[in-house]
């Protein structure tokens, strides 16, 4: 009973951790390139619920829905500053890499500014209801986000594979001066990854404020690395990849947790990372979005 | 001083061409001069989180710099009391580089800081090795002054000699009796740390109680689903908690979620900080008592007056952070006053080493009558706290 109810907190805190991952792959399976200012997007989605709550009196699905919008506008705002005009000018990977933790970093002063430095959380009427089953429990805002996760992974997989959209996406990942030629605007396309992969990390920030009461301007800093962490795992850009890593390392650390210590969590972590490395170094799932169906 | 004369270097080098120059150098020297009786002024150096995780801590120690400064800062012939400020974020690495920072650069008398165990542990060596004193106001984990004889103090007490009071208290006031306890500890903290896997343990262990575990987690985690789950099914009548306010507020909160309902002790740690109830939500943080130097609700009049200046200048009530600066900034000036020191010579240095290390019932606004102990640590007795209805009330 005890490693079910372990399984369940693996669940919810992986599936957080695969929404952020899912938006990591869109832009890495899209453009090839590292974003590192996508966990401070998943933070300043999490502010923009809490203020949407504050002035706006949202409730849970309008507060998720503000930060979806919010992110999506943030996401290309950044493509715009951050990562088309570098790209334009070098080749390398390491420019935009270094341009995209710049953002993150300024996102981070700024939010720290006007939110202060300390942990804030949403009011008391987003507190979970609780449901036990026998001595297991779930509550309320964890099947909120189990629901939400879900639905928008199906979402985005149906986006991918059926659309005209997720087939334009496809194509530049596959070759951007290819899909050029065949008419596709691929700058258009890459806009549209960077506001869908945002928006799906605002709306996880949301989640995490909902589930851990807490929201603070550091939130996003861990799950920069765990995001890395998943796609890795689950293989480079691959969006099933990364949502089913998110599951399989949620998992891994509270099973390292419940059973060792939490010293060892990070450790097991990237120990995880580098027995998939070895053993499939494409990750569980390889070819990136070319191979996404 | 020393940035003065580079600046004169530098403005030297660049107008050497003409005998302009000349002229100019020498008016600067002169008004070098002129400024120069400001320098005795006293300078006391100041480390402590302005930002990252102990932000919170930091701003209650600065609404008590502010009241202080704006009430105390003349020293009489002495000059005036001027403070360095630097923000440590909390990292050990960081209180080094400030306190070499202050004490070779800035030319410190003294030092008030750093907050956390951690950094004391790293800064006390430094400044110990320099000369210079160095007091935190907060660290609480044992043993840290005593291995930095003798130029270290903290006007705090350390967790072996408030925890057998606290536990014997929690003991006593539970209605069915407290045997089996599980003990969750910050691994990453380190007087959390400490009092979680050695004081609180042997503490326990005297008083006949059985831990069924020790159960860790990390300064910043807020997922605390694994730890209590691991918890529930040990079948403890008591959880004892070493935790700063927020880790302890999520704990808390998880604990009380998934249907535990034991009592609950909460080390020092705590620092009676009402962010902990905030975060904890009123109803999963009722009746956690824990300990504290400060008490909010004491009459004393120094606290009454203290608490109300307090909140007049910074909007807010005080908190334990606030209170073990403003004694810290008290004690300190004690010292610069009743030893006469003026500047930050050696000798000034070791008076104000010696006037610590024989503080005796020095009569500090908050805490009362402060002595410092041969291991260079305060000795105040705790004040025993419990959550009612979303406050901290002393428990008696």
């Amino acid at each position: 009973m005890v490693l079910l109810q372990q399984i369940i907190n693996g669940v919810m805190l992986g599936s957080t951790y695969a929404l952020v991952a899912i938006g990591y792959s869109l832009i890495f399976g899209v453009l090839r390139l590292l974003h590192f200012a996508h966990g401070e997007v998943f933070m300043v989605g999490a502010f923009i619920a809490l203020c949407s709550v504050w002035f706006l009196n949202a409730g849970p699905v309008l507060a998720v829905v503000c930060a979806a919008v919010g992110c999506a506008v943030l996401g290309v705002v950044i493509e715009f500053v951050a990562f088309r005009p570098v790209r334009r000018r070098s080749g390398g990977m390491l420019a935009p890499i270094v341009s995209s933790l710049g953002v993150g970093l300024l996102l981070q002063e700024v939010a720290t500014n006007i939110f202060g430095a300390d942990q804030t959380r949403f009011p008391p009427q987003f507190e979970a209801t609780v449901y036990h089953f026998g001595s297991l429990f779930v509550t309320s805002t964890q099947l909120f986000i189990l629901a939400t996760s879900f639905g928008l992974m199906l979402l985005v997989h149906l986006f991918i594979s059926k659309t005209k959209y997720g087939l334009a996406m496809r194509a530049v990942a596959e070759n951007v001066d290819v899909a050029g030629l065949l008419g596709i605007n691929s700058n258009a396309v890459v806009v549209l990854t960077f506001a869908v992969a945002s928006a799906l990390g605002g709306i996880a920030g949301v989640l995490v404020g909902f589930a851990f009461s807490a929201i603070s301007p550091f939130m996003g800093i861990s799950m920069t690395i765990k995001g890395l962490v998943v796609m890795l795992i689950g293989g480079l850009g691959n969006v099933y990849g990364a949502m089913i890593g998110g599951l399989v390392l949620g998992i891994a650390e509270v099973l390292t947790v419940g059973y060792l210590a939490s010293s060892y969590r990070d450790a097991f972590s990237f120990a995880l990372l580098i027995l998939v490395l070895l053993v499939r170094p494409q990750g569980l799932f390889a070819g990136g979005l070319r191979a996404g169906h | 001083m020393r940035n003065v004369l580079v600046g004169l270097s530098m403005l030297a080098g660049l107008a050497s061409q003409s005998l302009m120059s000349l002229a100019l150098i020498s008016l600067a020297l002169i008004s070098l001069a002129l400024i120069s009786p400001a320098l005795a002024d006293v300078q006391i150096g100041i480390l402590m989180p302005k930002t990252g995780f102990g932000a919170g801590f930091g701003a209650e120690e600065q609404g008590s710099i502010d009241l202080f400064m704006s009430k105390y800062a003349d020293l009489g012939p002495a000059g005036k009391l001027k403070l360095t400020i630097y923000d440590t974020r909390g990292e050990p690495a960081q209180a080094i580089s400030l306190t070499r920072k202050l004490i070779d650069t800035d030319n410190v008398l003294a030092i008030l800081g750093p907050y956390f165990s951690g950094e004391s542990e790293a800064a006390f060596p430094v400044a110990n090795r320099a000369a210079t004193p160095i007091v935190t106001p907060s660290s609480a984990k044992p043993g840290i002054a005593a291995a930095n004889r003798p130029w270290t103090f903290r006007n705090a007490s350390t967790t072996d000699k408030t925890d057998a009071a606290l536990v014997v208290h929690w003991l006593k006031r539970q209605s069915s009796p407290v045997r089996k306890v599980v003990i969750f500890y910050d691994g990453k903290d380190a007087v959390s740390s400490s009092d979680g896997k050695a004081v609180m343990p042997a503490v326990l262990k005297a008083n006949n109680i059985e831990v069924l575990d020790s159960i860790s987690f990390q300064t910043g985690d807020v997922d605390f689903s694994a730890q209590v789950t691991r918890a529930k099914a040990l079948g403890a009548d008591g959880i004892v908690m070493t935790a700063l306010f927020t880790e302890a507020g999520h704990l808390t909160r998880e604990l009380r979620r998934q249907g535990m309902q034991q009592p609950i002790l909460a080390g020092v740690e705590l620092s009676l900080d009402h962010k902990f109830i905030e975060t904890a939500g009123d109803a999963a943080a009722e009746g956690v008592l824990t300990g504290a130097d400060f008490n909010r609700d004491s009459p004393r009049p120094s606290v009454v007056a203290f608490i109300k200046e307090y909140q007049e200048r910074v909007g807010q009530l005080p908190g334990n952070s606030s209170a073990l600066m403003y004694d810290a900034l008290f004690l300190m000036r004690h010292c610069i006053m009743t030893t006469g020191v003026a500047g930050s010579s050696a000798a000034d240095k070791a008076k104000i080493r010696d006037c610590w290390a024989g503080l005796k019932d020095v009569d500090a606004p908050i805490a009362g009558p402060s002595s410092i102990d041969e291991n260079g640590d305060a000795r105040h007795a705790p004040n025993f706290l419990i959550v009612k209805s979303g406050k901290f009330v002393v428990d008696r």
